[in-house]
């Protein structure tokens, strides 16, 4: 007995206002329910996730009048809980306590005429320049922003291997031009490595073009028995294997923040279950928050060696008409930033073969990841149009 | 880019009470014989939650480095004192041709006229600060 993603909802995406995150994850359920071919009173389990709005709870369930839930949880491995709530449905449909799970992500933490970044930024309570405790002291000094965070773990890559600013402008140019197939994506422009190195500096190594957008919305998925998938609407894309991973960075001497991350673990338990190596993946969907996110993961994984990812990325290897397609979507960096739900909806939409002018020419195995925290939480999925072992 | 005001707030004391006096004084398991960053909540090697304090000496070495495109530019890095631990810190009197992994640094205090002493980092050869 296997398990399948049977259903997909998305909301609108990008700057989507006038909804709150709890109404945009019961549309996106909604929608899940009925791509799928299910009625709402099917679900019998609901994993919720939210991102920086803090909001849908479990409550989410009373939102959309479900009864008699047998698995009902709020999940949060920050980016890699994606993944996580599939596994976790995946698992409650396999040991027969739930039959038909919806997992669910929202967030809207744009704001009209707000600045996408300010979104992540710490910023000082307005007309008031005071800071408290270590992380105020931090914050203080001039570290306020994730981006920053990422820009410390990216140049530490590039001061040891020699990874460069243009190579990860490679990752950005590949994924946009993905990102020209996707009616979806919020930018479909095409550039160039000029454009990447004359975008503005972020937090120096990053450039603008090196970051994701920030985006309002929702998406769900809904997990049930590859036997019941047979019957639904869509055709199901089953779950092969899935692995998570979460190295604990120490802040000391000895560790490998920004050269190595917990892909390295997630990557290889999730490939193992699915029975494949890295040689067998047609598609890579990765939660791409930075360019360099992408590079270091790809490494982790297995598909090139530690400190080559730069020259991997440069080759080509990630756009249209390269050897391993990668964030066909158009990915966080240039589609839409919905945590762990961007690669796993584009996941779903190319293993249907739905992609349109972007389906990837091969799909039989699909490798989706998550990444959260500052590289601090990684989740990977494998996926599949075909039943595991069929 | 300006360094903000900043305020104790009991937690931090032992911290500020060490800068005001110029001296970097962090977290230590005794029983451990481990030094952690100032944040540290515990030791995970034996789970003392009520963590000492201890003068370290401030030498330290750069580990990776990021710049605020601000006027002048905000050196932010992550640094690695002689002790072991790693504090997210704001580097002072660096160029960019100047970073480099494993980079000699020292603490260098600075006291606004007002909020809380501050620690930054500088280069540092055994002769003394570079500039």
């Amino acid at each position: 007995m296997g398990t399948s993603i049977v259903g997909l909802g998305m909301t609108e995406l990008g700057r989507v206002y006038g909804r709150s995150p709890r109404r945009l994850a019961a549309d996106a359920v909604r929608l899940a329910a009925a791509d799928a071919g299910l009625a709402l009173g099917d679900l019998d389990g609901l994993l919720v996730s939210h991102g920086m709005s803090g909001s849908p709870g479990i409550e989410l369930a009373d939102t959309l009048g479900l009864r008699d839930l047998r698995l009902l949880a709020l999940v949060n491995s920050y980016g890699a809980t994606a993944g996580a709530m599939v596994s976790y449905a995946a698992m409650a449909v396999l040991n027969g306590s739930a039959t038909t799970v919806a997992c669910v992500f929202a967030d809207a933490p744009l704001k009209p005429k707000q600045s996408a970044g300010s979104a992540y930024n710490r910023d000082a309570p307005a007309g008031k320049a005071e800071w408290y405790g270590f992380g105020g002291m931090t914050a203080a000094l001039g570290l306020r922003s994730v981006n920053s965070h990422y820009a410390l773990a990216a140049q530490r890559h590039m001061a040891r291997y020699g990874t460069t600013s243009e190579q990860l402008g490679a990752i950005a140019v590949a994924t946009r031009r993905w990102a020209a197939g996707n009616p979806l994506a919020q930018l479909r422009e095409p550039i160039t490595i000029e454009d990447h190195q004359r975008s503005r500096w972020v937090s120096e190594p990053l450039h603008l073009l090196d970051c994701c957008l920030v985006s309002n919305g929702a998406v769900a998925v809904i997990v049930t028995s590859a036997d019941r998938a047979r019957d639904l609407a869509r055709p199901p894309v089953h779950l092969w294997g899935w692995g998570q991973g979460h190295p604990g960075h120490r802040k000391e001497r000895g560790s490998d923040f920004g050269l190595a991350t917990g892909a390295a673990a997630s990557g290889a338990a999730a490939m193992k279950m699915a029975g494949v190596t890295a040689a067998d993946v047609d598609v890579c969907e990765l939660y791409d928050c930075y360019t360099y996110t992408v590079l270091v993961t790809l490494e982790d994984y297995g598909f090139c060696a530690k400190g080559e990812g730069g020259a991997f990325a440069a080759s080509g290897a990630l756009g249209p008409g390269g050897s391993l397609p990668t964030n066909t979507g158009g990915g966080q960096l240039s589609a839409y930033y919905m945590w762990g739900m961007t690669p796993l909806s584009e996941a779903v939409i190319q293993a249907r073969g739905d992609g349109g002018r972007r389906q990837a020419p091969s799909t039989d195995v699909i490798l989706v990841s998550g990444n959260g925290g500052i590289l601090d939480h990684h989740s990977t999925l494998v996926v599949s149009p075909h039943a595991k072992g069929a | 880019m300006e360094i903000g005001v900043l305020r104790r707030d009991g937690r931090t004391d032992p911290f500020f009470d060490g800068t005001a006096a110029g001296r970097l004084v962090v977290r230590r398991c005794e029983a451990c014989d481990r030094w952690f960053a100032p944040d540290a909540s515990g030791c995970p090697g034996c789970g003392e939650e009520d963590l000492g304090w201890a003068e370290a000496s401030g030498a330290a070495t750069l580990v990776t480095w990021t710049i605020l495109p601000k006027e002048p530019p905000a050196f932010l890095a992550l640094v690695e004192l002689a002790e072991g631990p790693w504090l997210h810190a704001r580097l002072d009197g660096v160029e960019r041709a100047d970073l480099r992994e494993g980079l000699a640094l020292r603490a260098a205090f600075e006291h606004p006229d007002e909020g809380e002493s501050y620690v930054l980092f500088r280069p540092w050869t055994e002769r003394g600060s570079v500039r």
